[in-house]
């Protein structure tokens, strides 16, 4: 797991991605129609449902309608597995997106070092 | 129980005759007495016994107050109070000073160096930092809403 941080304090800061100053690239390079993620749930939606700031992301919808499920069925704490499936499910899939997005960046980091490498050998 | 005025600590004994007459006031040997050196601070004739807790007496010794581990008579340090039990402990510790302090610094050290590095290069997961709607949720964190926020754009990958 410590091999991106081995690349990036040891050998290679260039073509390692810095999570702090991500994106660098402009969101067309390389691919050419990109779609933009699509929200569900409404600013308004998720201010009524007093939803903590930090999980006011893109699987909104989903958490909305979990909480609603738990908070009708409580006490009981089964019930609402189907659509704690389902938020868990679109946390992952966003989980997935972060990683390509981390890896679309390094790659973009190394074809512009490699660039970079071939200019230089050229003068 | 009124103490009478020859009973009460006097002023510094100068002549020997005095120290006899002061040690024998606080019921000690005339080889034991020692009293504190006269540099006006207002000890006056009291003796100076070492700076040793009630903790460092004998535990199973059958002192006349078991509490305070001191005997009827017995001349009290100047800071007695403060070296009873519930106080101050002048018992020599398990391990010596200065293999304390040796293995005190090393934790330390090791602890600040390691925080340190920490600090400076931190660690991470391989991820991109997380994506948020609404221009990266402008206005719940306290964006003014009478300004244009800065367009904020996540696209599926």
């Amino acid at each position: 797991m410590g091999a991106h941080l081995a690349r990036r304090y040891l050998w290679d800061t260039e073509a390692e991605p810095d999570p702090v100053q991500m994106p660098t690239f402009p969101a067309e390079l390389g691919l050419r129609e990109r779609r933009p993620r699509a929200m569900v749930a409404s600013a308004e939606q998720l201010a009524q449902g007093r939803v903590p700031l930090e999980q006011r992301d893109f699987c909104g919808h989903h958490l909305l309608r979990l909480m609603r499920c738990q908070r009708d069925n409580f006490p009981l704490p089964w019930g609402c597995h189907e659509l704690r499936h389902a938020w868990d499910s679109c946390q992952h899939h966003d989980y997935v997106m972060r990683m390509k997005e981390f890896e679309r960046e390094r790659r973009l980091r190394q074809r512009q070092k490699q660039l970079r490498q071939e200019q230089e050998a050229t003068e | 129980s009124e103490m009478s005025k020859d009973m009460m600590p006097g002023p510094y004994p100068r002549t020997p005759e005095e120290r006899a007459a002061a040690a024998k006031k606080y019921n000690m040997r005339v080889e034991d007495y020692q009293p504190y050196p006269d540099d006006g601070l207002g000890y006056g004739d009291y003796p100076m016994l070492p700076n040793k807790s009630q903790y460092e007496r004998d535990p199973w010794y059958q002192w006349d107050q078991p509490d305070m581990r001191h005997n009827w008579g017995e001349p009290m340090h100047w800071d007695f109070d403060m070296y009873i039990r519930n106080r101050v402990d002048t018992s020599p510790t398990v391990v010596p000073w200065h293999t304390m302090r040796k293995h005190f610094l090393v934790f330390l050290s090791t602890m600040l160096i390691m925080f340190g590095l920490g600090a400076f290069y931190p660690s991470y997961r391989p991820v991109g930092p997380k994506q948020y709607p609404f221009n990266d949720l402008y206005l719940e964190r306290g964006g003014d809403p009478n300004k244009e926020p800065p367009a904020v754009i996540h696209y599926e990958i």
